[in-house]
This record gives structure tokens, C-alpha cells and sequence, in this order.
């Protein structure tokens, strides 16, 4: 995954001369993850470079170069170093559009690795997608595989608005073979991934391969799962998860972030709208615990397992 | 009881505990001097001095830091945060450090300190001073977050909050710091975790937070009109969350509404109705609908304002559409 994004970013400055990178440790490093590996020494300093480390100073950058016609793609280093530009990012990038009437795109796309599963403890393995998906003015998308990170990342770079691109630092070094697409479902779409009758789980980021792994275990008991991947946090495809969930009415949402206002709830309390008279039983949440993100050790009774995710089905299913 | 406004009785549930305890002491922008933006602190100063009543630089960072700090080493500090938009230029603080702070130190460290913000709309003050943001900090694992509608919530949530061990954040709601209203004389402190029943019913239960709680309230007075006998439940504490005084009153009338102030995707009310579904799936007689303001930001304009943010005409449309 990380060498598809950074396909895309190679791409998107290839075809956009508009289009910078920046963020800390992104230009001559290649940044952490290796996400911009190369990039500086192909397009130059000029477009891709590295930043004090300064979050707020990141996000406001990008902002004003908006203004001047640049189509800025930052990175976060950290989901919770986004924090200190919050104020940036949800006061100015969410704002700036609607602000000045749609007369200026705000362009901006903010990468940021997100979620756990690398035993990066507190501040190196969060879930920030509700603080965003509750802002207003951002679109939130979270890539499951290869593939479509660079399909999801070349088009929030596309996009006119400001998208925020949660990358599962977990899923950095999986592979995907097939060919490099900007096309096929975008920003807003969700996708069916495995097809099922009895039950849909609904997933985003890592937690796609790991319900898809339930699904397996659950098919061998005649539990037929249906698997969707949400890809976009925000807006959030009412059509798939409304088609899904009359059709096997009955849903598990599962996610790492902690569960209370999690995206579960969202998609719990939207599926009831859309579907009410259709569901068997009511909607399952499989998330993280209430607590901050533990320490490693704890790391695997954290995130929803494989087991705590056919459980939860199984609960659905025999409601 | 007396009467009071909302701002004076948070002045007055300050005053409360600065004079209980001498580790409490009160810090912000403008809280000293000026009596607060809002003037919610008037008479603070005088009462207890510099030391005690602390006016900041324009830096939030430093303000909770400073309160972050100050809880770790025995005092009780209440940092203002002018308006609660700008709890995003500390979230850093927030998120990541005071919330954090028990869980990382094994429980070695608390923090017994309280921010109150002023929250919400209807001072036409625009996108960036009017958001509702409470619904964020009801995702961070390790505060405590309350919101209260009634001048004598005002000062014994508030109370409350400062008597907890652990961070509390008290959203305060702009529109409401003119109401008035009866607050108990003598010392009055609020359990947090509590929600009350504002208006009994049979028919319907509408839950609100903060503002929306009166609004509600007229609703339920529409809609005795229409024939619909509405149960208003005011949330007060999103955490820790009553479920049992939701859930017992949605048993009784198998319909739910929440009227939320702030944008629809993740709201409070997102979490609530995926409770009260998962508990009570075989006694609702409908999907729970949730009344919020649509996903914008807000506009600063008196009449988008006014289409935007739950009106008492779009709550009573929606529980007649929704049992219609």
C-alpha cells in the first residue's frame, strides 16, 4: 500500500503541475512510512519539501497556498499529531470554501497515518476519523488495500475540497496486484467485497481484511457474511448500507476507534433510518474500548478480533 | 430559591467552590478583569483576588497547559476556554495529554480540573464562534463532559465537575446565558451522570442537550396541541451517560427523538439511538429520528442560522411526520 500511494503522489505531480508535497520528514527522507520515497529527488524542492515540525503550520500553509492556485498535499505524521492543527484544519480547511463563497477550491488533501496495529501505543494508534467526519466542510476517506488507496488518493487530490486520507499504517506493507486505477468507485462510494445473504459487516481501513477473514470463519458455520467497505467516512453511502441492510437485515459495524460516537454509531443510527422494518435484529458495534489506545502488550485485546467479530454475527444472526 | 440568569449562576457555582476550597482557583482570557466575555465570572476577582482569579494571555495552549499542570501538583483549576470553537487550537492538550495523563500513568497522576467553554449558536457570531462541539469530546476516552440547559444546572453541574478527580468539560451554551431561572440557595453541587425527565409523557420521548432542551420543551407544549404527549428528557451529562432514565422512558412510549444541536454525522445523538436500539430493538415502534443541524458549517446570517439550528416548528414537524 504504501508503494500504491506513493504511485499516486508520483503520479499526481506528474500530471497536475499545480500539485505540491509537503510535511515533515516527506522530502529527503521519504518520509516514515516511505509513503514520498523519491519524490523530492524526481519533481525537485520546490514541490515536494520538508517542514518544520509544526502541524498548525502545515495545515495554515496549505490554506493560503490554496489561495494562490496550488493544490497542496500534506502529511500528518501521526493520527494524533494531527491534534495541534486541529484548529487549522477544522476552523480554516473545512471553513475556508464556504467562507469565501465557493470562489476559491480548497484543494487540500491531509494524509494522515492513522488507526493501530503497529504497536505504536497512545498518540501512534488512533482513530481520529469522528473528530473530522463530525466537521462539516471536510470529506474523510480510509482505504482498505493497495489498490484503492491509490484510486482514493488520486482522487482527493482531484477533489475541490478539502480530504482528509486516513492511511491504516497496518496495511502499509500488504499487497494487491492489478492495475493502478483512478477511476471505478469514488469519494462517497462504498463497495460490497464479498458477496452474503445472512448477514453485512461493515468495516473500513484494516479492519476490512480482518472482517473479511470472519466472513471465511463464519462461512464454514453457514453464516453466509456480506462484506462492505465504507471507504468514504464522510459523506457515507446511504445507498449500499441502506441495499445491505434490507437485503440481509442484519449488520455488524465494526471499527478500532473507541465505541462511543464512533462511526458505528452513525452507520447504526442511519441504517435504522433507512431500514428500520427490514432489520431481524437490531445493530451490532464491534469497536475499540473506551480508553486511550493501550500499550502494546494489550495492543491484540483492543481491536476487535477475528473471534470477537464471528461472535457479534453469530449474537446478530441467532437474534 | 432565587432567580438567576445562567451567567450568574455560574458565577455563582464558582464562588461556591473557590469559598469551600482554597486549591480551586479560576483561569482564562478575560475572566479576571472584564468578568468574562460573557460575563460569567463578574465579581470573581473582587471577591478573591489576582492570585485566584487569573486573567491569561490569548493562548489556549498555555491556559490548559498551565491548568494541566497545576491539577498535577494538588490544585483544582477551572480554565475558560472563550468559546468552545477554540478548544481545537488545545485539542493536542486535550486529546492527547489531560485525557491521557490517569490511563498513562497507571492511575499515579489525576486530574481533577474542569474547562468550561461557551458552546453553540444563536448569536449569529458565524462558523468559527458558534459550533457545537460537544459530540467531540464525548469520543475522548478519559473526560468527562457535561451541558447544562437550567441556570441551576449551570452552577451545580459545574459544581459537580469541580469536585470530580478526573477532567470535566463543561459546555456552557451561549444562547442561554441570559435565561433566568430558579436555582436552590445554600450549596448546591449535581451529580454528573444524571438525566431528568424536564417534561413527563406517554406518547413520545424527545432527548435534548443544553439549548435544545427548551426548544423541546415548546415543542412538547405544540404537540399537547396536536394531541401527542411528549416525555422531554434532558441528557445533562453525555459522560457519564444515564442510559436508565432514557431507557425507562423510551420502554414506556416505543418512540424516540433526538434533538441535536450540532452537525448530524457522529453526533451524540448517533450514540444514543444505537443504544437505545440495541436494548430496546423489540419495543420501538419506529426508527429513532434524529433532529439535528444539517452537515454545514454554520452561517453567520440571521436567517440561515435560524434554518439551520432545530427550530420548535422542525422538531414538532418531525414527531408528526414520524408517527403520522
Amino acid at each position: 500500500m504504501s508503494g500504491a500511494l506513493n504511485r499516486a503522489l508520483y503520479d499526481a505531480l506528474a500530471e497536475d503541475p499545480r500539485v505540491l508535497v509537503f510535511g515533515e520528514d516527506v522530502g529527503r527522507s521519504g518520509g516514515v512510512f516511505r509513503v514520498t520515497d523519491g519524490l523530492q529527488a524526481e519533481y525537485g524542492e520546490a514541490r515536494v519539501f520538508d517542514t518544520p515540525i509544526s502541524e498548525a503550520g502545515i495545515a495554515g500553509a496549505a490554506v493560503g497556498l490554496c489561495f494562490a492556485g496550488w493544490r497542496p498535499v500534506v502529511e500528518m505524521q501521526f493520527d494524533a499529531f494531527s491534534y495541534p492543527a486541529m484548529e487549522q484544519v477544522v476552523d480554516h480547511v473545512a471553513k475556508m470554501r464556504m467562507r469565501v463563497r465557493g470562489r476559491v477550491d480548497l484543494s487540500i488533501t491531509l494524509r494522515i497515518p492513522a488507526f493501530g496495529g503497529i504497536k505504536g501505543k497512545e498518540h501512534h494508534g488512533e482513530s481520529p476519523e469522528t473528530y473530522y467526519a463530525h466537521t462539516a466542510g471536510l470529506k474523510v476517506v480510509a482505504p482498505s488495500s493497495a489498490l484503492d488507496a491509490y484510486r482514493l488518493l488520486r482522487q482527493a487530490i482531484a477533489d475541490p475540497d478539502p480530504v482528509i486520507v486516513l492511511e491504516p499504517k497496518a496495511r502499509y506493507w500488504s499487497k494487491e496486484s492489478g492495475e493502478l486505477a483512478n477511476d471505478g468507485p469514488g469519494i462517497g462510494d462504498a463497495r460490497v467485497l464479498r458477496d452474503g445473504e445472512t448477514v453485512t459487516l461493515v468495516a473500513y481501513g484494516a479492519m476490512v481484511t480482518r472482517v473479511l477473514d470472519a466472513a471465511a470463519v463464519l462461512a464454514e458455520e453457514a453464516i453466509t457474511a456480506r462484506v462492505v467497505d465504507l471507504r468514504s467516512l464522510s459523506p457515507l453511502d446511504d445507498g449500499v448500507l441502506e441495499r445491505c441492510a434490507r437485503e440481509t437485515g442484519r449488520v455488524v459495524v465494526v471499527h478500532e476507534a473507541p465505541r462511543s460516537v464512533g462511526l458505528g454509531a452513525e452507520v447504526a443510527a442511519r441504517i435504522m433510518e433507512l431500514a428500520f422494518d427490514h432489520l431481524q435484529a437490531p445493530v451490532a458495534r464491534v469497536t475499540g474500548w473506551d480508553t486511550p489506545y493501550p500499550p502494546a502488550s494489550l495492543e491484540p485485546l483492543y481491536l476487535p478480533s477475528v473471534e470477537r467479530i464471528c461472535d457479534a454475527a453469530r449474537k446478530v444472526v441467532a437474534y | 430559591m432565587a432567580e438567576l440568569t445562567y451567567r450568574q449562576a455560574v458565577a455563582e457555582g464558582i464562588a461556591q467552590e473557590m469559598e469551600r476550597d482554597p486549591l480551586v482557583f479560576l483561569l482564562g482570557e478575560d475572566v479576571a478583569d472584564a468578568g468574562g466575555a460573557f460575563k460569567a465570572t463578574v465579581g470573581l476577582l473582587e471577591r478573591f483576588g489576582p492570585e485566584r482569579v487569573r486573567d491569561t494571555p490569548i493562548s489556549e495552549e498555555a491556559i490548559v497547559g498551565a491548568a494541566m499542570g497545576a491539577a498535577m501538583t494538588g490544585l483544582r483549576p477551572i480554565a475558560e476556554i472563550m468559546f468552545s470553537d477554540f478548544l481545537a487550537t488545545c485539542w493536542d492538550l486535550i486529546a492527547n495529554q489531560i485525557a491521557k495523563t490517569r490511563y498513562m500513568t497507571n492511575g499515579q497522576i489525576s486530574l481533577p480540573l474542569v474547562i468550561r467553554t461557551a458552546n453553540g449558536a444563536g448569536s449569529r457570531f458565524g462558523a468559527q464562534h458558534s459550533q457545537s462541539l460537544e459530540s467531540w469530546a464525548m469520543a475522548v476516552p478519559g473526560l468527562k463532559v457535561v451541558a447544562p440547559a437550567t441556570p441551576a444546572d449551570a452552577k451545580g453541574l459545574l459544581a459537580g465537575a469541580i469536585r470530580e478527580p478526573d477532567p470535566v468539560i463543561v459546555f456552557e451554551h451561549k444562547s442561554l446565558y441570559a435565561s433566568k431561572g430558579e436555582v436552590p440557595e445554600g450549596e448546591h453541587v449535581e451529580e454528573l451522570g444524571r438525566a431528568l425527565v424536564r417534561r413527563a409523557g406517554e406518547d413520545v420521548t424527545i432527548v435534548a442537550l443544553a439549548a435544545m432542551v427548551p426548544r423541546a420543551l415548546d415543542a412538547a407544549e405544540r404537540l399537547r396541541e396536536e394531541g401527542v404527549d411528549a416525555e422531554v428528557i434532558d441528557v445533562r451529562s453525555l459522560v457519564p451517560l444515564d442510559m436508565s432514565t432514557i431507557a425507562s422512558s423510551v420502554a414506556k412510549t416505543s418512540r424516540m427523538f433526538t434533538v441535536e444541536e450540532n452537525p448530524r454525522l457522529c453526533g451524540w445523538g448517533a450514540e444514543i439511538a444505537s443504544i437505545v436500539a440495541e436494548g430496546l430493538f423489540d419495543d420501538l415502534d419506529g426508527p429513532i429520528v434524529r433532529i439535528t443541524t444539517p452537515h454545514v458549517p454554520l452561517p453567520a446570517a440571521d436567517e440561515l442560522e435560524d434554518a439551520t439550528v432545530p427550530s420548535v416548528e422542525r422538531i414538532v414537524r418531525a414527531v408528526l411526520a414520524a408517527i403520522g
